[in-house]
């Protein structure tokens, strides 16, 4: 998942901060990514996308914006694409950009 | 000066129809990639055991990481701690495992595995340097005390993990 390092910016609605996230599925064996907004303790953070879960095909790009609410954003620390597996996947994986 | 002027419109058209058809393009590199090398599976050396360890009939799981960008990210490599699908268990299990760097691709990455830290089921490596590492984990599982797990199958999962320092 990019950018490594993810930057907010002020939405069309106020109040709501927005950015802009890239997925590339290289796993065969995976065809859904869920995506997980977190704090620095990693507990989970509400927020709005076009997709929680992300059917992805082998080697598909998606981007994706992600909105958080302004008065959340400041615990905003991690966000996280997690594979969805299927029958026969022994390996998880989680990938995490991070907010600074 | 006519036929200068005539020139001239020539090369401006010209020179605009080029920039016109000048392509930007770019893509989006991404930083930190996991895929499996290979998919696990147990060995049954004893009734009461399952083991990936090849001295065990097992094969190790192996994991790959790319990283595009140096000293952005932490790997945590989790082995299994339950079963993701068994038979009815009616007794405790014990596990265990270990992750080591099986592979990579730049000699400067040797210092990888003396500098991991473990803690728990995790492993957790400091990505300096940018290209591939290669993890592979062992994981036993030891049913009750010489009890024999029953028969049917099971899968454990591994958790990979890529943060962002």
């Amino acid at each position: 998942m990019t950018p490594t390092y993810p930057k907010f910016s002020e939405s069309f609605m106020s109040g709501i901060s927005v950015t802009t996230l890239n997925i590339f599925n290289k796993r065969k064996d995976v065809s859904y990514y869920e995506i997980g907004v977190f704090t620095k303790e990693w507990k989970p953070v509400a927020f709005v996308s076009q997709y929680k879960v992300i059917p992805m095909k082998y080697l598909d790009t998606l981007s994706f914006d992600l909105y958080v609410n302004n008065s959340s954003l400041h615990t905003v620390v991690y966000i996280c694409s997690i594979s969805k597996l299927g029958a026969g996947s022994t390996v998880a994986s989680k990938i995490c950009s991070r907010v600074k | 000066m006519k036929k200068v002027l005539v020139a001239s419109v020539l090369l401006a058209s010209s020179v605009s129809v080029i920039a016109g058809d000048v392509p930007i393009s770019g893509s989006v590199q991404t930083r930190c990639l996991i895929t499996t090398d290979t998919n696990g599976v147990f060995g049954n050396p004893l009734p009461s055991k399952l083991s990936t360890a090849s001295a065990d009939g097992g094969v190790v799981p192996v994991v790959r990481y790319d990283v595009t960008l140096a000293d952005a990210y932490i790997a945590k490599v989790t082995t299994p701690t339950a079963f993701s699908a068994s038979p009815s268990l009616s007794d405790s299990v014990t596990w265990t495992g270990t992750t080591a760097v099986s592979k990579t691709s730049d000699a400067a990455m040797s210092g990888y595995e003396a500098a991991k830290v473990t803690y728990g089921s995790t492993t957790q490596f400091d990505l300096t340097k940018a290209g591939s590492t290669w993890f592979s984990s062992t994981a036993t599982a030891v049913y009750g005390v010489n009890k024999s797990f029953p028969g049917g199958n099971y899968t454990a999962i591994v958790l990979a993990e890529c943060i962002a320092k």
